[in-house]
């Protein structure tokens, strides 16, 4: 404790030490900032987010998100008391809309949670280790992408029965292929890198080499990839919602609402138009920001 | 050329058995009993027993799987229990009406993409830049069932320009069919009128269609312009002074070919899947809706064979673009 | 370029609006006036003998005629091929002698042959409409006496016989049987094709799109509107009920069957469109599992009952649809208004609650609807709501229908609360009381598994009587009891509604047919 501060070196501050990732991340922002549909994404996913967490708190009719209702004041247009107008029990749209965002948030992470998580590991060990394991991994990768997801989606959840965890089982169940095959990309390139070659001569193990060298630098395509899958994976689960497949009532799900309000077009329009609006903004939302993180993190692959 | 031809046809032949073997299970996991929904709501067990027999369902799943996996080679798809009809001849009915529907979106998307994409490059960063950027983006994020309702409502109710659903009017007889394209068909036998109203028809379906479509084939061509405009020879032909309205017509469009390709190979199938829902929306007689109709009453062979079809469209539209890439750059040929 | 595209588009949909012709009303060919009909329903297999809901049967009974047919509210059987039949003493033997006019639309006679095939075809196929006789009929049971008499000889007497004839159409046994594929009785060629004797013959087929009916000039019946029969009918897909809506408004067609309750509100107003609107006989009912959880408990099931708000009910349906006062509906023979129904009474259902097993709630419990039915969902969040007063979380589930079938044919696997649909098949009060019955366990109606053995006698007893007045007694005594024993919350009869044009005439309405079902035969266009 005495004498050890003559042999260490100088503590180097968080900033100091961090000196060229904080540059960088600065002219990320800058870059950033300065492009007008990237803000406008970022300012959807906040105000998304702000919903998702506060949503019950900021709702003006909390009960009628969780099977309240209002015979009563059945499909009114909408006015000061209901901004959004009300729907075919006389429950606040407004209200349900702003908490069916937490349900959309819930369904989007967790279908690309799942689906990274499951085709991440598997792009890297194709793309790595080669020969057969990645022939299979491969063939049966490309047996997915060959069907169109929403098609597939529709039959598993059509035997599974309909509900949203079932939905998010299909959603997932179509969507980690993508990964594997961005990763299983990306790895190859990766791997006849100098940094790697070097770790193998050194011994490094494969699975320390994967972990280490491989995923730290597939990362910025996977986030861009990711960000744009937030918004379609909320987009295909408000789709398997709309054919009748997805959330149960009285849960507030921006797609169901939508099925059911499409019976009461067109003179109750407000009814299916602000949970589409929702759905819509939210999607346009992580699409633009993953495209302006795509601009910064990831330039050459933008055209692909 | 031959050898190339001949494995990507061998790839699609394994991929499609792949394919028929991977939705069979998936899709029988679960514990639906379509013979019930056949036998009607007051059958009786026996009468419930009849229809499983007819149809193979009494027989253990194993069983069922190689019995349908051995059809399947022979090219029998089996058969709708609801409709009681091949499968095979309910796809080749239904199969016309989304493929007109999805040619037409896809010249949409083309006709409207490649140009709104050159000229946001021609005028880079200008607002009309950032428009199509925000636009494109929208295609991609709108949700195409909320998009067509809008329209519905919009031009069909509001404005009463075009019909709300459907392929035809009710009476209106199709022409006597050649390629059971009602457009084509319309036109080859001379009725106009037939083709102007099947036309207003599939009008709206195909713009909600061809919208995600239309917004990657935008954002391909302007990025593939603004390289162009940036290169050499283009600044040197500009430095002669020929006009921006010429140096597009004369480079653009010859570069603009490969990438709207690649893009249609993307995005064919997605609107194939995407058809799911348009149809839906739209009752347009085709695969989509007969899919959705189908696994909304359990009846598991049908959606197989949708899923089939659409992946074998797909696959052959994808091989298609491969052989004219092939076709157009030879160092492909042995990729 | 891109201003040429939007003004071409602009010049394009310019051009569409000038072409677009005003209302149509109903559709003209050469031959005369067709009735356009809207519905969500399709028709995969017409076999009169495979399959029966309201759409194919609608049509079924537009092409084939049975012996008997039934018409009119409260509805009433009419003699049809049959000009009349007599029974014997023990009720075993039924004689029917035949109208000698009738015939099949290629002209073949409809004789004794015909009729006695046609039922040997539905028995022996064992699929749609066989449930209803082959306990008390067998193939042999039916004879030919002579050319234009066919006799019925049953296994046991059986009072509800004549109720289900209405609904064993006559098929023509020359022309199915030269369709015959592999001993298949012609069932692939009656798919799609008719082989009949009605009023009409089939037309266009094209599924899920449309399926079109020509007229027959010189039907062996005639016509009641003479002159002014339609030269034709077409029953047209329109899945969304918005879609009905506008198509029925812009005169594309002429009769919907699909609106929901509030289009039916709005669309009143609408000139030149009329509303029918007939108290039907199909029942609604949340059924409890009897057997398994916590609704086993009587007491259980009485508190939910006087819990429920029965007044949204008919809220959620705008007014068109009344309370039920018996498990038997009212238009049905036999049918009483059982004193001391539950309604909506919180003192009470608490009361109940604390004699049961959960006195303090606590509980959760399923209630399961067909996925796609509205109401049922709605009542749903109703019943959500109603239950929170006695601490009783409900979850809201749907289900598609073969998987909710399938689930409620054993007790295990039965949700503790359905809602169910039952619509009655003919006027007989037995069609409902059997439904109570132990042996129906396994089908939809019976998930309540309801046993009690003093009822399954009383319904047995009451089938096999030949007097009304014993049968009248006994339902009487039987519907009291179900009441009592509250396996399922009596709903309601939700009314039967169509929108139609104001020159659609001749609309008969029967409450025996199902939701959506309308005898065509009658109809006809009153313009010019």
């Amino acid at each position: 404790m005495t004498s050890s501060d003559l042999t260490t070196p100088v503590r180097l501050s968080f900033r100091e030490r961090h000196e060229s990732r904080i540059r960088q991340l600065r002219l990320y922002a800058y870059t950033f900032a300065g492009d007008f549909s990237s803000m406008l994404g970022l300012v959807l996913v906040i105000l998304f987010l702000v919903l998702a967490a506060f949503g019950p708190w900021l709702a003006p009719y909390p009960e009628h998100t969780t099977g309240g209702f209002n015979l009563a004041a059945r499909l009114q247009p909408p006015s000061a008391q209901h901004w959004f107008g009300t729907d075919e029990m006389g429950s606040d749209i407004l209200s349900r809309v702003i908490v069916g965002a937490r349900t959309s948030l819930w369904i989007g992470i967790l279908i690309t949670g799942i689906g990274a998580g499951i085709g991440i590991p598997l792009g890297i060990i194709a793309g790595y280790t080669g020969g057969w394991t990645r022939a299979v991994i491969m063939r049966f990768t490309e047996l997915f992408l060959a069907v169109p997801g929403l098609a597939l989606a529709l039959a598993i959840v059509a035997a599974l029965g309909p509900g949203i965890t079932n939905c998010v089982i299909a959603l997932a169940i179509v969507w980690w292929p993508g990964y594997v095959r961005l990763v299983e990309a990306k790895t190859l390139q990766v791997r006849e890198e100098l940094f790697v070659e070097s770790a193998r001569s050194l011994g490094a193990r494969t699975p320390w080499i994967m972990w280490h060298h491989i995923l730290p630098n597939c990362w910025s395509p996977i986030i861009v990839k990711m960000s744009m899958d937030m918004g379609m994976a909320i987009l295909s689960a408000a789709s398997l919602g709309f054919i009748g497949l997805g959330a149960r009532p009285p849960a507030p799900e921006w797609g169901a609402m939508i099925s059911i309000a499409r019976s009461y077009m067109p003179d109750w329009w407000w009814y299916s138009f602000f949970p589409g609006a929702a759905i819509f903004l939210t999607v346009l939302g992580f699409n633009l920001l993953g495209d302006g993180l795509r601009d910064i993190l990831d330039p050459r692959s933008r055209e692909q | 050329m031959l050898s190339f031809t001949l494995r990507k046809l061998a790839a699609l032949v394994g991929t499609m058995l792949g394919i028929a073997a991977l939705t069979f299970l998936i899709t029988n996991v679960a514990p639906g009993d379509p013979a019930r929904l056949v036998a009607g709501p007051n059958a009786t067990e026996d009468m419930v027993e009849t229809i499983r027999v007819e149809n193979g369902l009494d027989k253990p799943i194993t069983e069922q799987f190689v019995i349908y996996m051995s059809d399947l080679v022979r090219g029998d798809l089996g058969t709708s229990i609801v409709s009681t009809r091949p499968v095979l001849d309910e796809l080749l009915r239904y199969a016309p009406a989304t493929i007109e529907l999805v040619l037409v979106a896809m010249a949409l998307g083309i006709l409207v993409g490649v140009p709104m994409g050159m000229l946001s490059a021609v005028y880079r960063n200008s607002w009309f830049d950032h428009l199509t950027r925000i636009f494109s983006i929208s295609g991609v994020a709108i949700p195409a069932f909320w998009f067509g309702i809008l329209l519905q409502l919009f031009f069909a109710v509001k404005l009463g320009l075009l019909p709300v659903s459907g392929r035809l009017p009710i009476v209106a007889l199709p022409p006597e069919p050649i390629t059971h394209l009602l457009l084509v068909d319309s036109l080859l036998r001379g009725q106009f009128d037939t083709f102007w109203t099947a036309f207003k028809h599939i009008i709206q379906p195909a713009v909600v269609l061809s919208f995600p479509c239309l917004a990657s084939i935008l954002r391909v061509n302007r990025a593939e312009m603004v390289e162009v405009l940036q290169s050499d020879h283009i600044v040197a032909a500009r430095a002669h002074g020929l006009s921006s309205s010429r140096i597009v017509g004369l480079y653009a469009l010859k570069n603009a070919m490969l990438p709207t390709l690649a893009m249609i190979g993307l995005r064919f199938g997605w609107m194939l899947g995407s058809t799911v829902l348009v149809e839906t929306v739209f009752d347009w007689p085709g695969i989509g809706l007969y899919a959705v109709s189908s696994a909304l009453a359990s009846d598991f062979k049908p959606v197989i064979g949708v899923t089939l079809l659409i992946g074998f469209l797909f696959i052959v539209a994808n091989t298609v673009v491969d052989l004219a890439y092939a076709w157009i750059d030879p160092r492909l040929r042995n990729a | 370029m891109r201003n040429l595209i939007l003004s071409a588009m602009a010049g394009a949909l310019l051009a569409g609006s000038f072409l677009v012709s005003p209302a149509s009303a109903f559709e003209r060919t050469e031959d005369g006036k067709i009735i356009v009909f809207a519905g969500r329903q399709e028709i995969p297999v017409l076999d009169p003998h495979v399959r029966y809901d309201w759409s194919t049967r609608m049509v079924q009974q537009a092409v084939y005629d049975a012996l008997v047919k039934y018409e009119g509210d409260p509805a009433e059987l009419k003699p049809w091929i049959a000009q009349s039949w007599e029974t014997s003493e023990d009720g075993k033997t039924w004689t029917f002698k035949l109208a000698e006019n009738a015939k099949f639309h290629n002209g073949d006679p409809v004789n004794a042959e015909a009729v006695r095939y046609s039922f040997e075809r539905g028995l022996k196929l064992n699929k749609g409409v066989a449930w209803m006789l082959k306990d008390f009929l067998a193939p042999e049971g039916v004879s030919v006496v002579d050319e234009h008499t066919v006799k019925f000889e049953l296994k046991a007497p059986y009072a509800p016989f004549l109720s289900f004839l209405p609904w064993w159409f006559i098929v023509n046994p020359a022309e199915v049987q030269a369709h015959e594929v592999d001993g298949d009785y012609g069932q692939a060629w009656l798919a799609e094709n008719a082989a009949g004797s009605g009023p009409y013959k089939l037309g266009r087929w094209e599924p899920s799109v449309l399926y079109e009916m020509r007229s027959v000039a010189d039907y062996w019946k005639g016509w009641p509107q003479g002159e002014n029969r339609p030269a034709g009918v077409i029953y047209r897909i329109v899945r969304e009920p918005s879609a009905q809506r506008a198509s029925l408004q812009r005169g594309e067609v002429d009769i919907a069957e699909g609106l929901t309750s509030d289009d039916y509100v709005q669309i009143a107003n609408v000139p030149g469109i009329e509303i029918q609107d007939h108290k039907g006989m199909t029942t609604f009912g949340i059924k409890f599992n009897t057997q398994k959880g916590p609704t086993a408990d009587i007491n259980l099931r009485k508190a939910i009952a006087y819990a429920f708000d029965y007044d949204a009910l008919v809220q959620i349906y705008n007014g068109a649809a009344s309370l039920e006062t018996s498990p038997i509906p009212d238009a049905m023979r036999g049918h009483i208004d059982v004193p001391g129904i539950p309604r909506q009474d919180l003192a009470k259902a608490k009361e109940y609650l604390a004699k049961s097993e959960h006195p303090e709630g606590g509980i959760t419990l399923e209630y399961v609807h067909v996925a796609g039915l509205e109401e049922a969902r709605r009542i749903g969040l109703v019943l959500l709501d109603n239950l929170k007063a006695l601490n009783i979380n409900v979850e809201v589930k749907a289900e598609q229908w073969p998987n909710m079938v399938a689930s409620g044919s054993r007790v295990e696997t039965s949700p503790a609360m359905t809602s169910v649909y039952v619509t009655p098949i003919s006027t007989d009060p037995d069609a409902v009381a059997y439904q109570y019955h132990k042996s129906s366990w396994g089908q939809y109606y019976a998930m309540a598994f309801y046993d009690n053995p003093e009822v399954s006698q009383m319904i047995d007893q009451a089938r096999a009587s030949t007097t009304w007045d014993e049968r009248a007694d006994l339902y009487a005594k039987i519907q009291t009891q179900i009441v009592a024993d509250q396996p399922e919350m009596f709903g309601m009869l939700q009314n039967r509604r169509w929108a139609h044009r104001d020159y659609l005439k001749g609309f008969q309405f029967s409450p025996v047919r199902f939701t959506g079902e309308v005898d065509l035969y009658p109809l006809w266009v009153d313009a010019k």
